[in-house]
C-alpha cells in the first residue's frame, strides 16, 4: 500500500486502492461503531504547520476558502469549514474519508489552481488531512463517520456498453447540463451555481483530462456514483445500478482520448487541389491533420484573465493555388452572438478580482442545485435516500433558455501571424507584437458576419487594417465553435505563406459569456504553421540513387582488387598455383 | 561516466588482446569501442554533432596508424583482399555487397522522415542585465544596488518577516499561476508556455543570481530582455505595470525565504 502511495500519478494503482479499501470496509457496517479518525494532537499540529505554509494562501488561515489569493482563483478554493468536498468515495452530502482527503492533496485537481503535492511525504499529507478535519466540527461527530460506498469494479468497455451508456446518458438528464455531445453545453449549463452562489461550469466531458477528480474510468465511475458535493452534480449511486453507471462511464470515456490532450507545437497546412470554398465548411479540411494548442490566461497585460474557460483550440490548415484557410475549433458552453467584442476593448482592473462569497447572492439550494445542495449535511436522509430522487431532483427545474438574454460581449477569436516573415529568429512579441515587429491579426467577432484584419504593435496599439483580403465563416454546433478564416497566400497585409516554410502563429479566444473582451481572454504562446510542399518529395528516388552509387563503388573496388590480385598472381605463376585457381574462380 | 558501458568495452578489448586479434579487428574494435564510449559512456549525453567530430578524428588517427608502415598496411589489406578474392567467402561477399547499399538506403529513408520540428531558437537563459534601469520615476543601479529590505534580516527581524509575508501575498496573487505553489516552476499554465517558467527551488537559479538581477527580470519581464534572451516569446510580464517597487523587493525576499536559498553575494575584491 505504501509503495502505491508514493507514486501518486499511478491512477490505476490509486483506483485499485480505493476498491480495496471499499471491499474491506463496506461489508462491515459495524465499523460505524468506530469513532471518527481525527489523528493525534501531534499529527494535527504538524498538519497545521504545513497548512499555514502551503495551503493558507488560498484556503485561508481559518480554512474558509478566503485566503488572500482567492479573489484571483476560479473555481474558488474550497471552503474547508463547510465539510463539503467534491471528490469522495462516500455518499452524496457525506464527509470524505481520510483517504479521500489524502488522495486529493496528492493528486490535485487538473486545470484548477489546486496543485498536486507529490513532494510531501505520506505522513505529511496524512497530517494535513487531519488538520483540515479540524475546520469542520462535523468530522468529530460520531454520527458522521464517513462510510465509503461500494464502488464495484467494472467490465471492460465494449461498443455495446458505450451505446447503452449514450442512451442512459440521455435518459437520465445528463444532457441538461453536459450537453448531447458532452461538451458542457446543456441548456441548464449557463445557470449553474455552486452552494456558495458562484457560477460553476458543467464539466466538458469531451475533455477528460480536465476532470477535477481524475480522468481514469475508475475516477469517472466514482464521480458519477458519489456526485460532487457543493455543486449541482448529483450522485447516481442509488438511482442507477452499477452496470448502468459503468455504461455511462464507458460512454464518457469514449468521448476523448485517455492519454490526454496531445498538445502540439506545430500545425501543418496541407495542399488541396480544389479551390477552397468557404460554403463547404469543415468538410474541406478532411485531409489536414488536426493540432491542439493549449490556451492559457492572458495574465501579462492589465485586465488579466486568470481562468479562461476555453482550455484549448484545435487547428487545421489547408491551402490551394491562391489562398490558405485555417479551421479553428473550440468548446464553448454557449454561443454569444450578440453584443460586441474587440482586441482593445477596455477592461476595468477591478474585474480581475472575482467577487467574494458574501458579495454574491447565496444559492439557497436554488440555481439548479436542487436537493443535494440544499441538504449538504442531511446525513439521515443520505442514509436512506429515496431511490431515484437524488438523481431526478437536480433536473426538476424547467429548462431555461440561457441565450434568451442578449449578451453584452460576443464570442470572438483571433489568429495572429507576423506582419513580415521574420528575419532570422526575431519574432514579434507574442501578445499583439511590438513597435518594431508588428503582427497581423485575423480577428473575428462572432456577432458579426465577417472577420477583420488588424495590425498590432503591442497591446496598446491595435489598429484596423482591413484590406478586404480576409474572409471567414463561423458556425456553432452542440457546444463547439467552428471558425474558418481564409486569406490569399500573398496578401496586401501580413506575412506571405510559402511552401516548405514555417511561420509563427498564435491564437486568442474570447468567451463573451465570461465577459471576456480586450485583454481579458485566453491566448496561446507562439506556435508554428508549416506549409507542406504541394508535392512531398518521395524517399524512393534518393534511396535508389544512394544504393546504386554505393553498389557501383563496391563492385569497382572488388573488380580492381581481383584484377590486381590476378595480375600479380599471373606474374608469380607457378609459385602459388592453389592461390591462382582460387583467384580465377 | 556510465561505468557499465566502460567496463563492457574494456572487457571486449581484454578478450581481443587475449585472443591475439589481427590488426584489422583491432582497428574496427577501437572505432566501435570509442563510438560506444562517446555515445553511451557518459551520463550527460554528448551532442551528436560533437560525437561526429570526435569520430572523424578517431577515423583519421586509426587510418594514420594502420598506414604508417608497409607491414601494417599489409596486415590490414591482406584479410580484406582475401575476403574479396577467396572463393570461400563468395557468399558472404555477395551478402555484404547487397547489405551495405541497403543500409545506406535505409539511412536515407530515416533522414527524410524525421518528424517536422519548428525552427529552434537557443535563447540565453540568464543574459547580462543592463547596468541601470528606470522603474517608475526611480533609477535602480543593478550592479551596486541592493535589496533595500535585506539589511532588516539582521537589524530588525520582525520588520523583515513582515516584508517576507507581504512578498508571499504578492506571490500567491500574481506569480503562482506560472511559477506554482511550490515555486518549482510548475503552475497551472505551464503546459501552455515555452520557455517554461523558472523553477526557484532549483539551486541553479536564484541562488546563482543577485537580488538586483531578479529585480530587473521581475520589473521588466520578458519584453525587457535583450535579443539573445528571446524577449518575444517569454510570458514573464513586466511587473512594473502591476506592482510597486517595494512589492517587487518584498516578493524577492519571499522567493529566497521560501526556498531556503541565499542570493549570490556581491563579488569582493580579494586583498592582495
Amino acid at each position: 500500500m505504501t509503495t502505491c502511495l508514493t507514486a501518486p500519478r499511478a491512477l490505476g494503482c490509486l483506483a485499485g486502492l480505493l476498491l480495496i479499501s471499499v471491499l474491506t470496509t463496506a461489508p462491515t457496517q459495524s465499523v460505524r461503531a468506530q469513532g471518527p479518525d481525527l489523528g493525534t494532537e501531534a499529527q494535527r499540529e504538524s498538519g497545521k504547520v504545513l497548512y499555514l505554509q502551503y495551503c493558507s494562501q488560498c484556503h485561508g488561515e481559518k480554512g474558509d476558502g478566503e485566503g488572500y489569493a482567492s479573489s484571483h482563483l476560479r473555481p474558488r478554493p474550497r471552503d474547508l469549514t463547510s465539510g463539503k468536498f467534491k471528490i469522495r468515495t462516500t455518499p452524496n452530502g457525506a464527509l470524505p474519508t481520510h483517504q479521500d482527503l489524502v488522495n486529493i492533496i496528492r493528486r490535485g485537481m487538473p486545470y484548477t489552481s489546486m496543485p498536486a503535492w507529490p513532494n510531501l511525504s505520506d505522513q505529511e499529507v496524512s497530517d494535513l488531512a487531519y488538520f483540515i478535519k479540524t475546520f469542520s466540527a462535523d468530522f468529530a461527530n460520531a454520527e458522521n463517520v464517513p462510510q465509503p460506498v461500494p464502488l464495484e469494479s467494472g467490465p471492460n468497455a465494449t461498443n455495446e456498453s458505450v451505446e447503452l451508456g449514450k442512451r442512459l446518458y440521455e435518459e437520465n438528464g445528463c444532457v441538461k447540463c453536459h450537453g448531447t455531445l458532452g461538451r458542457g453545453d446543456g441548456p441548464s449549463a449557463p445557470t449553474l451555481v455552486d452552494d456558495w452562489g458562484h457560477p460553476i461550469r458543467a464539466a466538458d466531458l469531451a475533455q477528460r483530462w480536465t476532470f477535477r477528480g481524475g480522468s481514469s474510468r475508475e475516477d469517472i465511475f466514482r464521480t458519477m456514483s458519489t456526485g460532487l458535493n457543493g455543486t449541482p452534480m448529483p450522485s447516481f449511486q442509488e438511482a442507477l445500478p452499477a452496470e448502468q453507471r459503468w455504461a455511462i462511464t464507458d460512454f464518457i470515456a469514449s468521448l476523448s482520448p485517455a492519454d490526454g490532450p496531445g498538445y502540439e507545437n506545430l500545425v501543418v497546412a496541407r495542399h488541396v487541389e480544389e479551390a477552397i470554398d468557404l460554403a463547404k465548411g469543415a468538410e474541406s479540411f478532411a485531409s489536414a491533420p488536426p493540432a491542439r494548442f493549449p490556451i492559457v490566461g492572458q495574465i501579462m497585460e492589465p485586465g488579466r484573465s486568470f481562468h479562461p474557460p476555453v482550455t484549448g483550440v484545435t487547428v487545421q490548415a489547408i491551402y490551394d493555388a491562391d489562398s490558405i484557410a485555417l479551421l479553428l475549433r473550440w468548446h464553448d458552453m454557449s454561443a454569444e452572438k450578440t453584443g460586441t467584442n474587440g482586441p482593445t476593448l477596455p477592461v476595468p482592473t477591478e474585474e480581475e478580482e472575482e467577487p467574494a462569497a458574501g458579495a454574491v447572492a447565496p444559492a439557497d439550494g436554488g440555481g439548479s442545485g436542487g436537493d443535494p445542495s440544499a441538504n449538504p449535511f442531511g446525513d439521515q436522509e443520505i442514509a436512506e435516500p429515496p431511490a431515484g430522487q437524488v438523481a431526478a431532483d437536480p433536473f426538476a427545474e424547467p429548462d431555461t433558455a440561457p441565450a434568451s438574454r442578449p449578451s453584452e460581449f460576443s464570442d470572438a477569436v483571433a489568429v495572429q501571424i507576423p506582419s513580415q516573415v521574420p528575419a532570422g529568429s526575431r519574432q514579434p512579441y507574442f501578445i499583439y507584437g511590438d513597435a518594431q515587429n508588428p503582427v497581423d491579426l485575423w480577428f473575428f467577432d462572432l456577432a458579426r458576419p465577417d472577420p477583420l484584419q488588424m495590425t498590432g504593435r503591442g497591446s496598446e496599439s491595435v489598429e484596423p487594417n482591413d484590406t478586404g483580403d480576409l474572409t471567414g465563416v463561423a458556425t456553432y454546433d452542440q457546444g463547439e465553435w467552428s471558425v474558418i478564416l481564409k486569406r490569399p497566400l500573398r496578401a496586401t497585409s501580413g506575412a506571405a505563406f510559402a511552401q516548405g516554410q514555417f511561420l509563427p502563429v498564435a491564437f486568442s479566444v474570447w468567451d463573451g459569456f465570461s465577459r471576456e473582451r480586450g485583454n481579458r481572454r485566453g491566448l496561446t504562446a507562439w506556435y508554428s504553421i508549416y506549409v507542406e510542399p504541394e508535392v512531398v518529395p518521395s524517399a524512393v528516388g534518393p534511396m535508389v540513387q544512394t544504393a546504386l552509387f554505393i553498389l557501383v563503388i563496391e563492385l569497382a573496388l572488388i573488380g580492381w582488387v581481383r584484377w590486381r590480385n590476378g595480375s600479380r598472381a599471373r606474374t608469380e605463376l607457378g609459385d602459388e598455383p592453389s592461390q591462382l585457381t582460387a583467384t580465377r574462380a | 561516466m556510465n561505468i557499465l558501458v566502460v567496463l563492457a568495452v574494456a572487457a571486449v578489448f581484454g578478450v581481443l588482446r587475449f585472443r591475439r586479434a589481427s590488426l584489422l579487428v583491432w582497428a574496427g574494435a577501437w572505432w566501435v569501442g570509442l563510438y560506444l564510449l562517446l555515445r553511451f559512456g557518459f551520463t550527460v549525453p554528448i551532442p551528436s554533432s560533437v560525437v561526429t567530430i570526435y569520430m572523424g578524428i578517431v577515423t583519421l588517427a586509426i587510418a594514420a596508424y594502420v598506414s604508417s608502415s608497409d607491414e601494417r598496411r599489409g596486415e590490414i589489406a591482406g584479410p580484406l583482399v582475401r575476403f574479396m578474392t577467396d572463393k570461400r567467402y563468395t557468399a558472404s561477399l555477395g551478402a555484404a555487397v547487397i547489405a551495405i547499399p541497403a543500409l545506406a538506403a535505409a539511412n536515407v529513408y530515416v533522414q527524410m522522415n524525421v518528424p517536422l520540428e519548428p525552427p529552434l531558437f537557443s535563447r540565453t537563459v540568464h543574459p547580462a542585465s543592463p547596468a541601470e534601469i528606470t522603474v517608475g520615476e526611480k533609477k535602480v543601479d543593478l550592479n551596486a544596488g541592493e535589496n533595500p529590505f535585506r539589511h532588516l534580516e539582521t537589524s530588525n527581524p520582525d520588520e523583515f518577516r513582515g516584508h517576507v509575508e507581504k512578498g508571499r501575498q504578492v506571490y500567491y496573487r500574481n506569480c503562482v499561476f506560472c511559477h506554482g505553489d511550490n515555486l518549482a516552476g510548475n503552475g497551472m499554465f505551464v503546459h501552455g508556455l515555452d520557455p517554461i517558467p523558472t523553477n526557484f527551488a532549483d539551486p541553479g537559479t536564484i541562488a546563482m543570481l543577485q537580488e538586483t538581477f531578479l529585480f530587473w527580470r521581475i520589473a521588466k519581464g520578458g519584453p525587457g530582455l535583450p535579443e539573445e534572451g528571446g524577449p518575444w516569446a517569454t510570458a514573464m510580464p513586466a511587473w512594473e505595470k502591476f506592482l510597486t517597487e517595494e512589492e517587487i523587493w518584498d516578493v524577492i525576499l519571499f522567493l529566497y525565504e521560501f526556498t531556503g536559498q541565499r542570493p549570490r553575494a556581491t563579488e569582493e575584491v580579494a586583498e592582495p
